[in-house]
Order: C-alpha cells, then sequence, then structure tokens
C-alpha cells in the first residue's frame, strides 16, 4: 500500500554526492514529494530528506540505494506519519498603513515573527507544517506579497509511543 | 620507500600494485602525461582501439571473462563521451570496468575548455562511482578504490576523472599492496535459510533460475551439488549461459521473450522458484502480473536493493550464492522431481524453426561448436543472432559465453572479443554478428591487426535490422521501415585490413570456413549470407505474460495496414 514516507540520508557535503543523490530519486520513477537539503550536525556532512510515495518496500529499497552511493553515511525511511516535520518560511510583505494592525493581529494568529520592519514593508519569518505555511500565506495574501522564501521541510522521527498527533492534522489554523 | 613520482607515474604504480596487465585506450590532449608516463612501465600493456567506446566494452570483455578489474583510459570531452555506451552496458552487466579519463586543468575546468566535458556529470547514473581527482594527494587512495568500488558486491564500472596538471604534479609515492576487496554480507540469516529449505522440500514443481551472478560469484559447482542433490531443473538466463553445464541432464534452457515454449510453460506451471543472482529483467519475466503466478519465490541475491524491486519474494536469502546454496543443500534431504520432469517432457516441443536455404543458424553454431570441440568463447552482439547464439550452441564449459544483456548495446562483440582474448589467449574467440552491429564497431580490426590478436569474426549478414525488422513485421505491419541495412563487400573488406575473409553463400561450404579461419594465425572473417526474413521463435510479445507466446509469423495484413 503506497503512503508518504520520509528518507533521511546522511551524506558528504561534497556537490558531487548531493547530484548523485538527487539523480537516484530522480531515475527510479516514484512520486517524490519534497526535497530538501541542509548541513547536518556532524562536521563535513550533510542531511537531505525526502518525502516519497511508495509502498513499504520500495521505500526501503529506495534508502538501501541510497547507501549504496559512495559518500552516503546512512540513509533511513521513516512513514510521514511517525515523524515531526516543519519549514521555515520567510515572507516579505507590503506594508500599508490603513491595515498594518489587520496585518500583526492576522501574523500573531499564525505566531510569526517580524524580523525587518521599513517604509515599505516587512520581512516575517514562520515556522510550521507546509500545510500551517500555506495557510498563512493565503491569510496574507490581501496585504501584498512582495516574495517568499520557504526552506522546505525538515524532519526527525517522533519519540517511540508519542501521544503526539500525526503531523498532517496539526496543520489546522490555531 | 618513498620516491618522488608525477601523478601520472603514480597512476601507472597504482594499476601495477592492482594487478593489471593490459589495458584499452586512446591518447588525447588531456591524457598526454599518462601516455608520457606508460612507457617506462613495460608490465602495463596497452591496447590502441580504433574508437574509445570499443576501449569501454574490450574492458568489460576482459572483465567477464578473467573476473578482473578491467581498464580502460581515454582523454577528456569526446574521449571521455565516447566511452559512455560501454559504461551503461558494463553497469547494466555487472561488469567490474576502471575507467580513467584526462580532464582539461583545474585553472580551466568550468570555462567550457576545449575538450572540456563534466563527464562526472554524464557517467553517475552508470558508475557505482564517478571521482573527479581535485589534488595529487589524494590520487593513489581515489584509483585504489575505484578498483575495489568496481569489484566489491554486484560488481560494475567506476570513473577517474583526473585533471591534466594533477597528472603532472609531483608526490612522494609510497608504495602498497591492492586493497582487499570487501566481501558483502555474508551468507543470509539462519531463520531465512530454514523457511527456503522448508519451501524447497515442500514444493512439488519448484525450478532454478540461475543468472550471471553464479558466474560472478563462483557458484557454478555448489549449483550443480545443490541441483542434482534436489533433482530441480535448473534454466539459465542470457547472462547466466554457461554458469551450469548444457548437457547436464538437469538443464532445462532460457527462459523469456525468446526462450522455448516447455522452459516459459515450466515457469508458469512451477509452484517454486529459486532465483539465483538474476534480477527479474522484464525480457525474463514478460508482463510481471502475469508471471508465475503458482509459484513462490525464493531470492538469493548479493544485493538487498534487488530484492522484490520487480516481483513479490516469498524469502529473500541476501549473500553470497555459493555458500547460500551449499547450505541449502546441507539441510535438504536429497530429493528428486520426476512426476514434475515428466510434465515438463511431455511440454516439449520439435524444433519450430524452419529456415529456408541450408545456411540455418543451427549448422553455423554446430559447425563453430564441432571446428574446437566446444573449446571456444563466443561473444554475440546484439539481435536475432544473439538468440540463436544463446539457444543453439551446447555451452558446457563454464564462462564462455559473452552477451551485452541488460543494455543490449549492438557493437558490443567486436570489441568485447579482443578482451575476452586478452584474457583467454590460448583458445579461440568468436565474435559473432548481425550485418548492423557489425558495421557498428568493425573498425576494430585495425586494432587486431596491428596488435596481433587473432580473434574470429563471424557475421550474420541477412541484409536487415533483423531483429527490428521482425518486430515490424509481427506488430508494426509488415513496414520496414529503416531496417534494410546495405553492407560492404566483407571479403574484399577484410582483404583490405590484411586479413583472411571468408563468404559463405551453401551449407557445404560452413565447415570448411570455419576451419580455414580457426586455422589461420591471425584473425579472420566469415560472412555467413543467412535467410533474409528468417525469424527468431518463440518469441514472447512485449509487454505480454509468458503464456501468450508467438510460434509462427502472423499473416500479412491487407496493405491498407
Amino acid at each position: 500500500m503506497s503512503h508518504l514516507h520520509c528518507i533521511t540520508v546522511v551524506l558528504d557535503d561534497k556537490l558531487v554526492t548531493l547530484n548523485a543523490a538527487v539523480g537516484l530519486l530522480r531515475r527510479r520513477n516514484l512520486p517524490v514529494r519534497s526535497v530538501t537539503f541542509g548541513p547536518h550536525v556532524a562536521e563535513g556532512r550533510s542531511r537531505l530528506f525526502a518525502m516519497i510515495e511508495a509502498d513499504e518496500g520500495a521505500a526501503q529499497r529506495v534508502a538501501l540505494l541510497f547507501e549504496k552511493l559512495i559518500g552516503v553515511d546512512e540513509a533511513r525511511v521513516v512513514p510521514a506519519a511517525d515523524t515531526v516535520a516543519r519549514e521555515l518560511a520567510l515572507i516579505r510583505i507590503r506594508a500599508q498603513a490603513e491595515s498594518y494592525g489587520e496585518l500583526l493581529d492576522v501574523l500573531g494568529l499564525y505566531h510569526a515573527n517580524v524580523l525587518e520592519e521599513g517604509p515599505d514593508g516587512l520581512v516575517v519569518e514562520l515556522t510550521g507544517p507546509d500545510t500551517f505555511v500555506l495557510s498563512c500565506l493565503r491569510a496574507v495574501e490581501r496585504f501584498g506579497i512582495v516574495d517568499v522564501a520557504r526552506s522546505g521541510a525538515v524532519a526527525i522521527e517522533r519519540p517511540a509511543e508519542s501521544p503526539r498527533a500525526p503531523t498532517s492534522t496539526e496543520a489546522s489554523v490555531p | 620507500m618513498a620516491e618522488i613520482l608525477t601523478g601520472a607515474q603514480l597512476m601507472c604504480r597504482v594499476l601495477l600494485e592492482e594487478g593489471v596487465d593490459v589495458m584499452f585506450g586512446y591518447p588525447g590532449g588531456a591524457i598526454m602525461p599518462f601516455y608520457h608516463a606508460l612507457p617506462e612501465f613495460p608490465g602495463l600493456r596497452h591496447i590502441l582501439v580504433r574508437h574509445e567506446q570499443a576501449a569501454a566494452h574490450a574492458a568489460d570483455g576482459y572483465a567477464r571473462a578473467s573476473g578482473r578489474a578491467g581498464v580502460c583510459v581515454a582523454t577528456s570531452g569526446p574521449g571521455a563521451t565516447n566511452l559512455v555506451t560501454g559504461l551503461a552496458c558494463a553497469y547494466m552487466d555487472n561488469s567490474p570496468v576502471v575507467a580513467i579519463t584526462g580532464q582539461v586543468s583545474r585553472p580551466m575546468m568550468g570555462r567550457d575548455a576545449f575538450q572540456e566535458t563534466d563527464i562526472i556529470g554524464v557517467t553517475l547514473p552508470i558508475t557505482k562511482w564517478s571521482v573527479l581527482v581535485e589534488d595529487i594527494s589524494t590520487l593513489a587512495d581515489t584509483m585504489r578504490r575505484a578498483f575495489a568500488v568496481a569489484l566489491e558486491g554486484r560488481p560494475g564500472p567506476v570513473l577517474v576523472d583526473v585533471p591534466k596538471d594533477v597528472q603532472n604534479q609531483r608526490i612522494e609515492y609510497t608504495p602498497r599492496a591492492a586493497a582487499p576487496v570487501r566481501r558483502a554480507t555474508p551468507v543470509a540469516d539462519a531463520a531465512a535459510l530454514d523457511a527456503a529449505a522448508g519451501l524447497i522440500a515442500r514444493a512439488e514443481r519448484p525450478l532454478i533460475l540461475a543468472g550471471h551472478g553464479i558466474i560472478l560469484g563462483n557458484a557454478s559447482e555448489d549449483l550443480r551439488i545443490f541441483a542434482e542433490h534436489t533433482g530441480i531443473p535448473v534454466i539459465t538466463t542470457l547472462l547466466g549461459i554457461s554458469a551450469f553445464p548444457e548437457d547436464h541432464p538437469l538443464h532445462l534452457g532460457m527462459p523469456g521473450m525468446h526462450g522455448e515454449v516447455h522452459v516459459n510453460r515450466a515457469i508458469q506451471h512451477a509452484d517454486l522458484l529459486i532465483a539465483v543472482g538474476m534480477r527479474f529483467d522484464d525480457r525474463v519475466t514478460g508482463n510481471t502480473a502475469g508471471f508465475a503466478r503458482n509459484a513462490k519465490i525464493v531470492h538469493i541475491e548479493l544485493d538487498p536493493t534487488e530484492i522484490g524491486k520487480n516481483v513479490p519474494v516469498e524469502v529473500p536469502l541476501v549473500g553470497d550464492a555459493g555458500p547460500i546454496l551449499s547450505a541449502l543443500t546441507r539441510a535438504l534431504a536429497p530429493r528428486s522431481c520426476t512426476s514434475w520432469w515428466e510434465e515438463i517432457d511431455a511440454s516439449r516441443r520439435p524444433q519450430y524453426e524452419q529456415f529456408k536455404g541450408d545456411i540455418a543458424p543451427e549448422a553455423i553454431l554446430r559447425a563453430l561448436h564441432d571446428a574446437s570441440g566446444g573449446r571456444c568463447s563466443i561473444v554475440a552482439d546484439v539481435g536475432q543472432h544473439q538468440m540463436w547464439v544463446a539457444k543453439l550452441f551446447p555451452y558446457r564449459r563454464l564462462n564462455t559465453h559473452f552477451s551485452s544483456g541488460g543494455l543490449g548495446a549492438m557493437g558490443f562483440a567486436v570489441p568485447a572479443a579482443i578482451g575476452v582474448h586478452l584474457a583467454r589467449p590460448d583458445e579461440p574467440v568468436w565474435a559473432i554478428s548481425g550485418d548492423g552491429g557489425f558495421q557498428m564497431n568493425m573498425q576494430e580490426m585495425a586494432t587486431m591487426v596491428q596488435e596481433g590478436l587473432p580473434i574470429k569474426l563471424a557475421i550474420f549478414n541477412n541484409g536487415y535490422l533483423g531483429m527490428v525488422r521482425q518486430w515490424q513485421q509481427f506488430f508494426h505491419g509488415r513496414r520496414y521501415s529503416a531496417t534494410p541495412i546495405w553492407s560492404p563487400d566483407y571479403v574484399k573488406l577484410a582483404e583490405a585490413y590484411g586479413i583472411a575473409g571468408y563468404r559463405v553463400e551453401q551449407g557445404v561450404q560452413i565447415a570448411g570456413a570455419v576451419e580455414a579461419a580457426l586455422r589461420d594465425p591471425g584473425p579472420a572473417l566469415i560472412e555467413f549470407v543467412i535467410e533474409q526474413e528468417a525469424n527468431v521463435y518463440p518469441m514472447i510479445p512485449p509487454g505480454a505474460s509468458l503464456s501468450e507466446v508467438i510460434e509462427t509469423a502472423p499473416a500479412p495484413e491487407p496493405a491498407s495496414a
């Protein structure tokens, strides 16, 4: 049965290894929902997260294929439901004096922080599951979005027996 | 004892330490420092090919025949890109090839310099490892690791790209013995072995599907003992041919798209498949939805990523084929499969391929066999003749059949035979091609002449790209689009290259030409003028299940079709 899996790959920080890893995902002809890449805590290592739609066996095979690449230390598969996933969005919004207060109220609902403020707008940061980020973007759209930078999701496995509901249901606006 | 070497000298030294004695290559600007150093190392024989694709296929052929890594060398840019087909072929068929390419000097990289190609980017999907040597301090270890990676696990090609200025750098060098190849997983876990043994003991209609892994893993003796202990019929895949002696009473034949009807029928009626060192290629399975629906599958395989990739597996046994087969032999009481054999034998068909004229593929392959008493290696190209070569020669000796299986690369046979000959200089090597594939790499006759390589070339000339024509006949309303192919006068061509050439147009000429070619001390060529529209039967149409077999040509469709 096909469902969403998070594959976490620890690899060296060489671009050629990233190239090979992304090439592997592309070549195996599986639906890839998202790929994000960033530094790992260990020196000289990076971490790649791929959300793929696949049955359990195919997801495990992709992880094993990753582990065959020279430069990859390990690859793990976790059902998306067993992970906590978050992404960061930086949003630049046009400020208009008459709606300023209303904008701050909306941002407050999403626990978004104002990082920069200037005469032609503000920059806010927002963290949450992707659906939460998208919901916030929809809510502030009418104030005039100038630009958005999204990090893509990073994910980590839940502690065993975690009572928390799956990430997907966390996405509702508070 | 340390000494100062250039990068190029260091490359040669590591090649020697890794046991390399021959390589296939072509010089050019960015690999010139390496070629400058090469004459200082007489232990490294260099075969100058006429096209880098041939260097890669020859290295592949050498690797398949010797079990050691084959080495090919090319310059940057076009030299490197010409290797690509050969590397892809080695990748698909798990052949350990180490490709060394020159690259433009580091200060020129990234500027679209003359003959600069990102060969690392090009080859990432068709190698186990593609690596740019960024500094001479890593050169020796990178080269050593390249050999280890090529040989370990499921073998495959590795590419090492060395910028010209790195080849000219100097460094203190300390010799080191070749690193032992890391062996993959040991014998599969005991519970899985028990489960497999239980399935085998209870099976009423079991089959063994033996693939290339038997040859790569030196497991043919373990396979024979296991098969004799259990009486289970042995099917050999295209690359598994010559892993099990074909005159053995337990040998059944080749499965799949051009497998014999009784072989495919046995698969469809089996209740257990014991697959060893094979990967359920679609040319073996046909449509997987209809493949062996009554059978459970025990998959013995070195590479865990192959398990369940194409077909669901009941019991995976991950590890070396040989030890796993012997463990299964020990775990099982001797048994036989008498009634299953009776069922299979009852479904055997008489020969249904009817060739017009008397130069039938059977007659040619029988003559090749008889002339050397079977003591020869056969390298096939790709197409109709490839299937005849696979099915009509009785392979009794281990690892004597070579074919581009996974990639199906036309042009493989002639250069790969060069590599096979260098691994086995003491017995005849036949490169068998169609008139299409031969013309893809026939320039390598010059290599054979210059290097004194007495390879025997056989061309099955039907004036068509025969397998494509056959598909056009069966599935495209006989529209022979771009498949008629003109050939030069091959006897005159042979003469131009200074080698013996024979044209065989009548059956009575076959044996004489074959014997004359074998007697000739140098390379020799025989053109067999075969029936133009001969077909390979039986055939499973692409996308169909193994039960939907074509045994005769379809009636011609109306002209409007």
